[in-house]
């Protein structure tokens, strides 16, 4: 990622550069077919898939519209089995409340499962500055932590990196074997962090989802390492957005099917837990203090947004990404984003601001695949409409676009100031024709990443004269 | 305090009706399908009408089952009397040279493995997490099979606390026919008559070995959890 303060000059900094990289585009492309074909197998096993994703959104829209009592109801049922709840309205806010945890427990390792919420907050960087080692125990997580860079894809971190850099990397921070070999690879990190987990004081995770008439968390994973993460160490602290909430513990039998199925093609992720409260008085293991941290942090902005609350039943599976046109060319890290394609697109503008990031909703081939794909139905392509609506409303469009709006309006509503338009644009093309492609081309900007065909030999209102 | 600044906002925030528009989207089907009524019931019925069929009788239940377990590369072995079930074991531990191995305090678990000749650690009362990550295997009873998705659902009751059905590089489950479900909404409906509210503090689908596939796609099994899952049924 470039180091650029303004996150549109760096989306296209780098867009531009990883669109030039065919070698990792084709790797990128070659991943996700693989992707979509076992999803397209399991899909069809379903009865009816079409439908379950109606009725998977439903209990998403149950659980928004109703969020004051469900939230309420999920915090007071934890809290009567012992967890302690923190509501915390920012960043700032999620990150003293596990900072006070951690050194009450006078605390040296952390353990973490995946969590894209952690990295909202960054946690990790503030928990390093204060001292305390904090190991990502998630495969492709781990691998992205010893780059020292941000997750490609919020579901697969590591998914633009080739085994052999894996290699490299595995040799020059853990000292391991010279192999190529995912097996092997995969059983080096395993040995790594096995005695972590046994050493670990705080074990922290996410939730995918948070019931709210039972007081319990659910987190679907396949590794097994948030189920280790919240079974050894003393202390379970688990980070998760406001918006995580569903009514009931049944709505699960249908929304962990749909979030495997689309977002990595399993019919069932390898491990599904719900954790309600730390070790019970007739239980002989798991944590002695559980901490559920709810974080606001601009979401209650997005569902301030009649239209745009929708957005907020994502159960970020990640299929939106791995269809995306965009994505696939621009790659996860031009983004810039904590979460990645459309869905990203769509959301970063109501939690960071719509000024420094509306230039999202315009990375955007307005295909709709990612509408059509999301198991919860989530209207994600019209959003990112309505997020450049809402630009051009709040006077956000940049000038250069305001002139041309007016410039448009004029020639539109003179007919024939049109057809002078259009007749000297034909001449202009074919005037210029010797210097296009070179840089004293006056449109050399626009046309370097698109085609300008000849124009046709009769206009369409030439033609529909001739046709009578 | 923040619980009600928090609250306060999702309040406010919701006293502007969602947009008919986009609520509408969501509930329409392009293909003109069947739709259930909205609410809770209509999403339990949705996980047997829309999900993938296993059909209702045990054998069909046992058939999908075994279908999805070799997907998974779940070891499922359906004998017909706990006997059987002991010799498995006998056969499991010749066969990976078991010295020690984790068990709990459930009648199940205990018939099947009292003839072993290894070393047992019970994880029913305080144990420690270094001994049991020793053990070779983790032997634990379940709450219900679930067809429709080849699961084990566990709770801490059930299968001996959180970690012994993780932390060993193998898992073996032993079940009575009588506990196969249909759907998870079965299971989630068998625990809530069990506990009777008071839910135990861990409950998990259990689908297969650990595995990961974060490198290159390439399917990797025992990424941290077990290596292999080993299902004893017994069909009497
Ligand atoms: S918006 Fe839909 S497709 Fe995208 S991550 Fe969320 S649930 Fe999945």
């Amino acid at each position: 990622m470039s180091q650029s303060t303004n996150p549109t000059t760096q989306f296209q900094t780098d867009a531009n550069r990883v669109t030039a990289d065919d070698d990792r585009r084709s790797f990128l492309r070659s991943s996700l077919r693989g992707y979509q074909t076992t999803r397209t197998a399991t899909q069809e096993r379903f009865l009816n898939y079409e439908s379950a994703r109606i009725a998977a959104g439903d209990a998403k829209w149950e659980a928004i519209e109703n969020l004051d009592t469900y939230l309420a109801q999920f915090a007071d049922k934890l809290e009567a089995r012992g967890a302690t709840v923190h509501w915390c309205n920012d960043s700032e806010e999620a990150r003293s409340a596990i900072l006070e945890i951690i050194k009450k427990h006078d605390a040296q390792s952390v353990i973490k499962s995946k969590c894209m919420t952690t990295e909202e907050i960054h946690l990790n960087d503030l928990l390093e500055k204060e001292g305390f080692e904090v190991v990502e125990s998630d495969l492709g997580e781990f691998i992205v932590q010893l780059r020292e860079e941000a997750p490609y894809h919020f579901v697969f971190p590591a998914m633009h990196l080739k085994k052999e850099e894996i290699n490299t990397l595995f040799q020059e921070k853990l000292k391991s074997i010279n192999t190529n070999d995912p097996e092997e690879l995969t059983m080096v990190a395993r040995e790594v962090l096995r005695q972590k987990y046994l050493s670990a004081d705080i074990g922290i995770s996410g939730a995918n989802f948070g019931v709210a008439e039972t007081g319990m968390i659910s987190i679907t994973e396949n590794e097994g390492n948030a189920r280790l993460t919240t079974s050894l160490p003393k202390v379970h602290i688990s980070l998760m957005g406001i918006e995580k909430i569903i009514p009931r513990l049944e709505d699960l039998a249908l929304l962990l099917p749909m979030l495997a199925t689309a977002g990595t093609g399993q019919h069932l992720t390898c491990y599904n837990s719900q954790l309600g409260g730390p070790r019970q008085e007739d239980e002989s293991d798991g944590p002695v203090e559980m901490h559920v941290v709810l974080l606001d942090n601009h979401r209650t902005r997005l569902l301030a947004d009649p239209e745009q609350r929708d957005a907020l039943r994502c159960i970020r599976c990640g299929a939106c990404l791995n269809v995306c046109p965009i994505f696939k060319n621009v790659g996860g890290h031009t983004y810039g984003t904590t979460y990645q394609g459309p869905i990203g697109s769509v959301i970063t503008p109501h939690l960071r601001g719509l000024k420094d990031w509306k230039h999202l909703s315009h990375s955007s081939s307005l295909c709709g695949a990612c509408s059509e794909t999301c198991p919860v139905k989530i209207d994600l392509h019209h959003h990112l409409l309505r997020n450049r609506r809402d630009a051009a409303g709040k006077g956000q469009g940049g000038i250069g676009e305001k002139i041309l709006m007016v410039g448009f309006t004029i020639v539109m509503r003179r007919p024939w100031l049109y057809r002078l338009a259009g007749g000297l644009g034909k001449l202009g093309h074919v005037l210029t024709k010797p210097i296009h492609g070179t840089r004293i081309d006056p449109f050399y900007a626009w046309k370097k990443t698109r085609d300008l065909d000849d124009p046709a030999k009769q206009s369409f209102k030439q033609y529909w004269k001739s046709r009578k | 305090m923040s619980r009600d600044a928090i609250l306060g906002r999702v309040r406010e925030a919701l006293s502007v009706k969602t947009d008919a528009h986009v609520r509408e989207v969501a509930k329409k089907s392009s293909h003109s399908l069947p739709v259930l009524a909205n609410g809770p019931d209509g999403r339990t019925q949705a996980v047997k009408e829309f999900l993938p069929f296993v059909g209702d009788s045990l054998e069909d239940h046992i058939a999908a089952f075994k279908v999805l377990s070799e997907k998974l590369q779940t070891e499922f072995i359906v004998v017909p009397t706990i006997e059987e079930a002991r010799q498995t074991l006998e056969r499991l531990r010749q066969q990976h040279q078991w010295k020690r191995i984790g068990v709990h305090d459930h009648e199940l678990v205990q018939s099947c493995v009292d003839q072993l000749q290894v070393e047992f650690l019970n994880t029913s009362s305080n144990y420690d997490a270094r001994e049991l990550e020793k053990c070779d295997v983790g032997v634990s009873g379940c709450d219900a099979l679930i067809a429709q998705t080849a699961s084990a659902l566990v709770t801490n009751h059930s299968a001996g606390g959180r970690a012994l059905s993780v932390l060993p590089p193998h898992h073996v489950v032993v079940a009575d026919a009588s506990q196969m479900v249909t759907t998870m909404a079965d299971g989630f409906a068998l625990i809530r008559e069990k506990h009777d509210e008071k839910w135990p503090s861990f409950i998990s689908f259990i689908t297969g070995p650990s595995r990961t596939a974060d490198i290159e796609r390439v399917l990797v099994l025992g990424a941290h959890g077990p290596k292999k899952l080993t299902i004893i049924m017994i069909a009497a």
